[in-house]
């Protein structure tokens, strides 16, 4: 009678299973072209649209939609001249040609705000920028307020010429002399005017009107152009470009001092990192899956119940399921029939354990117990009367 | 392709060199290539895995908890000698080791390599992949292939119960008239006629005989013979229920947890499915009866019949069963009792013994066999035969402290339920055998036995 029938068994057939190199090119042939075309793409876009330089916000040689090569045009179109000037000397320079407005749209580079507050003319003066106090004495920036189209609500020509224009940022006081306009409520003002010593100083409160994205909207050109259109020619100041290399102190930086193997050992590196990845991510054959049974205890639903019971404090229903047991294992071993009644059970339990009827009543069919030491008290008695019956 | 150990390295050592050349660029450049050429090299000098054939050989049966070899002989039938390493991948509850194997085979030989398998279930296990990566002479790069070479081994139970065979066949043999005293009973078949010794029963003389002999006659028995016993294994749901402990490790269970006896807190011993406790009895079942001279038959059924064996000679009875019960896995469905008994109707024409392993799970069975009940018991005796859980008397006996309390008390629900679906199906004229997992199997022999002496088959 033996289980297991065994022998050794005949040979079968292996198959080569890996794909050949033809099959693999014919798989993945599709995707490979796909991947060539969006490279292909990819570098056409790049090279037709040339490298995408940073846009430089309110740069008159910007073509952005944050910059305003679109104003610089319009201006140079009614005979004005626009010259850039990335350096306060250079503004200087430029301003001793006499009737030529100063455009600030940044001070945040300037070294030196007092020297471009001592270049006479007329000044516009875009944002709340670092020491407004010098460049427009008595103009504080009272709030931040939404940039919104606003009316001008001011008798200042240029503002009634141009009417509602797209104004906000910041919103400035108007001291005594001056002219606000724009109104952003009782906030203050976003375009203020003022005399200075040798022309006017307009401040307004954001440049956004003046941007190639706004510049067509509401009468933002009109205000734009009759703002910095007074004189002949109107000197722009901007930030300079960045410089790439931070030297050191003997104008040497830290790559020049590095031995000149080192980037070509990290690119070397670099290699054996690839070579190391290649060696360990090759797996030696398939991950093998396999269907496992179920493991699930089958006293889960047995310690549920129980734990359900506890949540609840089910005394009642705990205490008649321990009685209900007891009395079924305690029928047949006192010789009563499963429908004995109440009072044939509690007599012959309590003849042949000797306890008081009364007590063996109250123990068998009694109230539910008041709390959980009265449950084990009750456990407990009942395990002890099955016990002592058992016993006779 | 794969790439080695060696390849890293040197591809390490080439930022050493590249560090201190006077002229880094060139010597990044140079090793690269150099490294390159070498690997191209490697790969061409490689022996080539696609031509290998590979043959198996060994066993394809095997017990649970015991091994099986099987081996694989790698041939080279190329011009260039194959060195590397082989993975002959199996299932992970297969058991497989090594994992890994050297590999060296020279052009035109063969060789050799023994996979030894321990598996932790039951089941058909079939090998999935064997993989060969073959090193180049330089040891820097490899070519690596896949092959297919099938084979199955079939994971049978393990009839631990054998060890109860013996002491019920010795009382098999006392029920067939050695001791005719003792089993003269009422529904046992007449055998032959004796004469008389004393110690016999006075009561089985035959005063008819006696007179034409003028000897004292008496009559002897033997239980009955050629009945049949149909084994029913439920493999629904509630046959997925683990309890008990595993005698044989599972896959991926803690081989180190408590029992469930261990006290609280300890994560108990998934367990065996009670299918196969259910699977261990019907083993040793079989074997007595089909010693005793009955004709057994098989059959599992959850929604559909999963297996039936019948018409096994005695000789083959036993392997015939446990290679069918070796695929058996229990379904997360519902059984369909209704399914079951017509089943049954349809293959026991004759009277026989059915022998129902299921559990007695009150809702399970009040939706599902107690209404079609009568339909079997009124042709067949019914044994129906339950695992019982220790982890629930476990539970009902400790009383501690409040907890432990409820916890009895939710284990008792579940024994008073036990206990009325038994009476119930005992007032139906059904035998019942409830008995927790390692006394299944001899507590079914032991009923089945008793059945026999009472003549009752």
């Amino acid at each position: 009678m033996s289980l297991t029938g065994m022998g050794p068994a005949e040979t079968r057939q292996s198959a080569p299973a890996s794909p050949t190199a033809r099959s693999m090119w014919r798989a993945s042939r599709m995707a490979i072209l796909l991947g060539l075309l969006v490279v292909a793409a990819a570098v056409v876009t790049v090279a037709l649209g040339g490298g995408a330089a940073p846009s430089r916000r309110l740069d008159p040689d910007d073509t952005s939609l944050d910059g305003s090569r679109a104003l610089a045009q319009l201006l140079r179109a009614r005979g004005v001249s626009v010259d850039r000037a990335d350096s306060v000397t250079r503004a200087r320079e430029l301003a001793k040609g006499g009737d030529r407005l100063l455009l600030v749209t940044d001070t945040s580079f300037v070294l030196d705000p007092a020297g471009v507050a001592a270049i006479p003319g007329d000044r516009v003066v875009v944002g709340d920028l670092y020491r407004l106090d010098l460049l427009a004495p008595g103009v504080r920036s009272s709030a931040q307020v939404g940039q919104r189209s606003r009316e001008p609500e001011c008798p200042l020509p240029a503002a009634r010429a141009a009417g509602s224009a797209f104004m906000g940022g910041a919103a400035f006081t108007v001291p005594r002399g001056a002219t606000g306009c724009y109104p952003a409520g009782d906030d203050g003002w976003t375009l203020v005017s003022l005399p200075n010593a040798g022309g006017t100083t307009t401040v307004v409160g954001d440049g956004a009107f003046m941007t190639n994205r706004r510049l067509a909207e509401d009468g933002n050109a009109a205000l734009a152009l009759d703002l910095l259109g007074t004189a002949k020619a109107v000197t722009w100041l901007v930030e300079p470009p960045e410089e790439d290399t931070v030297a050191g102190p003997a104008g040497q930086s830290v790559y020049d001092l590095m031995p000149p193997g080192v980037p070509w050992a990290v690119a070397m590196a670099a290699v054996a990192v690839l070579v190391t990845g290649l060696w360990r991510g090759r797996r030696l054959g398939p991950v093998v899956t396999e269907r496992l049974p179920v493991v699930v205890r089958a006293a889960e639903t047995v310690e549920g119940r129980g734990r359900l019971y506890r949540a609840r404090r089910a005394r009642g229903r705990a205490a008649d399921v321990l009685r209900a047991g007891a009395i079924d294992r305690l029928l047949p071993r006192l010789g009563l029939a499963p429908d004995a009644g109440r009072d044939e059970v509690v007599a012959a339990v309590a003849a042949r354990t000797g306890h008081a009827p009364g007590q063996v009543g109250a123990a068998l069919y009694g109230p539910e117990p008041a709390d959980d030491a009265g449950l084990v008290a009750l456990a407990h008695y009942l395990d002890s009367i099955e016990r002592t019956v058992g016993e006779h | 392709m794969a790439l080695t150990g060696r390849a890293a390295l040197v591809a390490a050592l080439g930022v050493v060199v590249v560090l201190v050349a006077p002229r880094p660029g060139s010597a990044l450049a140079g090793v690269c290539l150099v490294l390159a050429a070498a690997i191209l090299v490697d790969l061409a000098l490689a022996g080539s895995v696609r031509p290998l054939r590979f043959h198996r050989s060994g066993e394809t049966l095997v017990r649970l908890g015991q091994r099986a070899t099987v081996e694989l002989v790698v041939e080279n039938p190329g011009s260039r000698r194959v060195r590397g390493v082989l993975r002959d991948a199996w299932p992970p509850s297969a058991g497989a080791s090594p994992r890994v194997m050297r590999l060296d085979v020279p052009p035109g030989e063969r060789r050799r390599l023994t996979v030894t398998l321990t598996p932790t279930r039951r089941g058909d296990r079939e090998s999935v992949a064997v993989t060969v990566r073959s090193v180049g002479p330089l040891g820097l790069a490899a070519r690596q292939g896949r092959h297919r070479s099938p084979w199955a081994v079939r994971v049978l139970p393990p009839f631990l119960s054998r060890k109860h065979l013996p002491a019920r066949l010795a009382r098999l043999r006392e029920l067939e008239g050695r001791h005719p005293a003792l089993v003269r009973g009422q529904g046992t078949e007449f055998d032959s006629l004796r004469e008389y010794v004393v110690g016999d029963d006075v009561r089985s003389i035959d005063w008819r005989a006696t007179a034409r002999r003028h000897d004292v006659v008496v009559r002897t028995w033997r239980p009955e013979r050629d009945r049949r016993v149909l084994i029913v294994l439920d493999t629904g749901r509630t046959s997925a229920g683990r309890v008990g402990e595993a005698p044989i490790p599972l896959a991926g269970a803690p081989a180190d947890g408590g029992g469930p006896g261990s006290g609280r807190g300890a994560r108990p011993v998934p367990g065996w499915p009670r299918l196969d406790w259910s699977m261990d009895a019907a083993l040793l079942l079989s074997a007595l009866a089909a010693r005793a001279g009955d004709r057994v038959d098989f059959l599992a059924h959850d929604r559909a019949v999963r297996a039936w064996v019948s018409g096994a000679s005695r000789t083959e009875l036993l392997s015939s069963l446990v290679n069918a019960m070796a695929p058996i896995e229990a379904e997360l469905v519902e059984a369909d009792s209704r399914g079951m008994v017509s089943a049954i109707l349809a293959r026991a024409k004759r009277r026989c013994l059915v022998v129902l392993l299921t559990d007695l799970n009150a809702a399970a069975l009040d939706e599902g066999l107690m209404p079609v009940l009568p339909q079997l018991s009124s042709r067949h005796l019914v044994l129906v035969a339950a695992v019982s859980d220790p982890r629930v008397a476990d539970m009902a006996a400790r009383k501690g402290t409040a907890e432990e309390v409820y916890d009895a008390a939710a284990a008792e629900r579940t024994r008073l339920d036990r206990r009325r679906i038994t009476a119930r199906l005992r007032r139906h004229g059904v035998e019942v055998v409830d008995a927790p997992p390692d006394d299944i199997a001899p507590a079914l022999a032991d009923a089945y036995l008793a059945l026999k002496a009472a003549g009752r088959l």
